[in-house]
């Protein structure tokens, strides 16, 4: 609970405090559904100053602080349960520096992700993180979950894109990490340890994002895989004989969620169990030669391909719609990875598991399979009631770790850990491990004010 | 009965389009071209009224640079029969590609012409027209819905204000708009098998026709850049903005 003065004093600092319920309300949650929000206030920053002093008067007053960006997170890590104080990052949205020859720019934490794509575009360049959120999601809140999305296969992840940090640690102090540099060999790498931190040491109030040339033309092909074993080997063809950019899996059931709640048209006359999404390099040939050795070997039984813009955007509604279509029956999200040449294997222990403990539910599938990721969402039945629902799938989770962990995977491949997975840490961190995180965790935020709960 | 559709090659529709430095055009290196979305809904058209036996053959033409093989190729994979490049470096007009196509309408003798009822580049929409009055066939522009029986063909039109019904008799032009239909996605069994399928290549001299161009392009410019928009905090602000800033309101 934040005192009255105190909130004074907060005013004092910055001129924006709201505390009215419909701000606390949508400013308190993320994109995820399980939690009620209860926060004392959002505060909107428009400095790197202003969240510095912020810090200051959490160590001060004791209250706890919960970074907020484009609130499109799916762990829980941008909600706020406990009276804490929310500081959003929506007022902080400038980009700040161009520079051609560095072929990068300087933006505030709370710029858009694809404000950014479209600011590079416009310069000739290319800033290739991307997912389906990206209208909404910040700089920032990507690089405290160190967001992947649909072209990790050639660009990785932000990680890989960021050259430079400023960040207002726990105790409120501010640092400039790397300054866009590309080679510095000049000790521990702190601009790392706060890229996927999840706001919990501090919070990210600008960064020095690389930029690189576009990729050019591309083609998107549909295609029809009848057994999801198969699938690793269409991308071990299509990655042989192509450029890939994208390799994107989803089963039927995800299609026609998608089909029907987007309007979208049916793309083969005979449905098949699962679908692949290539995106690669525009090349004809190469793309017919690999189709037909994989018809030929039994894993593709059709296939499509765009022969425009326009088709490359509606080919990949059919696989970027998917969360946005199954939202309305609060999907329960497991985001799991393993090494790519595991997956087939993998796939048939937790189809295995899921069939035989979620008889009951609805399954959809999908995933950035390239990577070794997999979606596999649960859809809440509608008579239930979301407690019931929950405490059920966080049961049957269990098993399904085990497997993720057996296989020395991750619980959570891109979409952080949060309040939802910081449970089930343990499966894929070791307990010394875990320890170790703490210890850092007191290095940066003795007092435990930022995102107090979350991911530890 | 043979029907022939178009297939131009244009900028892609999601192309940002860049006009080149000394204003004499559109900068065309490495952009991504595609067929003209509105002949994309004429080659539908003419597939589906094979697929439901009313016409034997669908012929597919394109006039320009060699390159416009690729977009042969890609109608030919939706369904087309055979294709036809009619192929010339020179800046085409439409005066010239309706001379063109009256060329091979003479050669072919189709029964029924489809064309795009404009093309997304030069947004003339006047080629079918002028096949029409150089061929002395009849027209039916803007088509949203198309039927033929017993040698005519009942057209539904879009026009300002509501849709006309009208028929004209066989041999005839019909201009596709966006409603017609939707057209299908390329499969790759059928890309496969329009590599098979020929396409025949003619030069305009081949056809007698002169194609030099008879419009001289002075200047082309990018349309003036829009302001960006602002947010406003209250509706106070609103109300005082479009007062005393916009002057919209009294
Ligand atoms: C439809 C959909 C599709 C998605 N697809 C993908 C995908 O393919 N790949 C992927 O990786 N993710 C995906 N996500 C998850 C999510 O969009 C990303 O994790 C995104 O990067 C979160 O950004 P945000 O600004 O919305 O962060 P928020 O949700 O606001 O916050 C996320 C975390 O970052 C912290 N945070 C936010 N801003 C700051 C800051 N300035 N300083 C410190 N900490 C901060 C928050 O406290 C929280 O812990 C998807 C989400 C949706 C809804």
């Amino acid at each position: 609970m934040i005192s009255e003065s105190v909130l004074d004093k907060i005013r004092n600092i910055s001129g924006e405090v709201h505390t009215d319920n419909s701000t606390c309300q949508t400013h308190g949650l993320d994109w995820t559904r399980f939690y009620k929000p209860n926060p004392s206030a959002v505060v909107f920053p428009r400095t790197t100053q202003e969240v510095g002093a912020i810090v200051k008067l959490a160590n001060e007053y004791n209250f706890g602080l919960v970074p907020s960006g484009g609130r499109t997170g799916l762990s829980g890590g941008a909600v706020a349960i406990n009276k804490e104080l929310v500081v959003s990052f929506d007022k902080m949205n400038k980009i700040l520096e161009f520079d051609a020859v560095d072929c990068s720019v300087r933006v505030e934490a709370g710029v858009v992700t694809r404000t950014l794509q479209e600011y590079a575009r416009n310069k000739g360049l290319y800033y290739p993180v991307d997912f389906a959120s990206s209208g909404s999601s910040q700089l920032g809140g990507n690089i405290a979950t160190n967001a992947g999305g649909i072209k990790v296969l050639r660009y990785g992840l932000t990680r890989d894109w960021i050259s430079g940090l400023k960040v207002v640690t726990g105790r409120g102090d501010i640092l400039e990490l790397n300054h866009g540099l590309i080679k510095n060999a000049t000790g521990y790498d702190l601009r790392h340890l706060y890229i996927g931190s999840e706001g919990t040491l501090g919070f990210v109030t600008e960064a020095s994002v690389q930029l690189t040339t576009d990729p050019g033309s591309l083609s998107v092909v549909l295609l029809a895989v009848p057994k999801m074993t198969d699938v690793v080997a269409v991308l071990r063809a299509f990655r042989e004989q192509t450029s890939l950019t994208a390799f994107e899996f989803f089963s039927d059931v995800a299609l026609q969620y998608v089909i029907e709640h987007m309007d979208l048209s049916v793309p083969f006359s005979k449905r098949s169990d699962y679908y692949v999404l290539v995106e690669c390099i525009e090349d004809d040939d190469a793309i017919t030669n690999v189709f037909m050795d994989c018809t030929d070997s039994g894993w593709v039984v059709d296939g499509i391909v765009s022969q425009s813009g326009q088709q490359n955007k509606d080919f990949w509604r059919y696989r970027e719609n998917i969360s946005e279509a199954i939202t309305p029956f609060t999907p329960y999200k497991n985001d799991i990875s393993v090494r790519v040449s595991k997956v087939p294997e993998f796939l048939a222990a937790i189809q295995d598991k899921v069939m035989s403990q979620y008889p009951d539910f609805e399954i959809v599938w999908f995933g950035h399979i390239g990577d070794g990721n997999l979606h596999l969402n649960i859809l809440k039945p509608i008579s239930w009631d979301l407690d019931r629902f929950k405490q059920r799938c966080e049961k049957v989770s269990e098993s399904i770790l085990g497997v993720v962990s057996s296989f020395r995977g991750s619980i959570s491949a891109e979409h952080g850990v949060g309040l939802l997975k910081r449970d089930q840490l343990r499966y894929t961190r070791s307990e010394i491990e875990i320890a170790t995180m703490q210890a850092l965790k007191k290095v940066f935020d003795p007092n435990d004010v930022m995102n107090p709960g979350k991911l530890l | 009965m043979k029907v022939l559709v178009t297939a131009k090659r244009v900028v892609d529709y999601n192309v940002n389009i860049r006009v080149l430095n000394d204003n004499s055009g559109v900068d065309l290196n490495n952009v991504k071209m595609s067929v003209n979305p509105f002949d994309e809904i004429a080659i539908e058209e003419a597939v589906r009224l094979r697929e439901a036996d009313k016409v034997e053959e669908v012929i597919v033409v394109s006039v320009g640079a060699s390159a416009c093989q690729e977009q042969i190729r890609t109608a030919l994979a939706l369904g087309a029969d055979r294709g036809i490049l009619v192929e010339t470096e020179e800046d085409m007009q439409p005066l010239a590609v309706a001379k063109l196509l009256n060329a091979i309408v003479d050669k072919e003798k189709p029964e029924l012409i489809i064309l795009g009822k404009q093309a997304i580049d030069g947004d003339n929409s006047q080629t079918g027209q002028m096949l029409a009055a150089l061929a002395g066939i009849a027209q039916a522009t803007f088509a949203s819905q198309i039927e033929l029986k017993d040698e005519v063909a009942t057209v539904t039109r879009e026009i300002d204000g509501g849709l006309e019904t009208i028929s004209v008799k066989l041999p005839a032009v019909i201009t596709t708009d966006l409603r017609l239909n939707e057209p299908r996605y390329a499969s790759l069994p059928n890309i496969m098998k329009a590599k098979k399928k020929p396409i025949d290549i003619f030069t305009p001299t081949d056809l007698g026709i002169n194609v030099e161009p008879r419009v001289k392009t002075l200047k082309v410019e990018p349309p003036a850049e829009r302001q960006a928009g602002i947010i406003v905090e209250t509706v106070e602000e609103l109300v005082d903005k479009l007062r005393n800033d916009v002057k919209v309101i009294p």
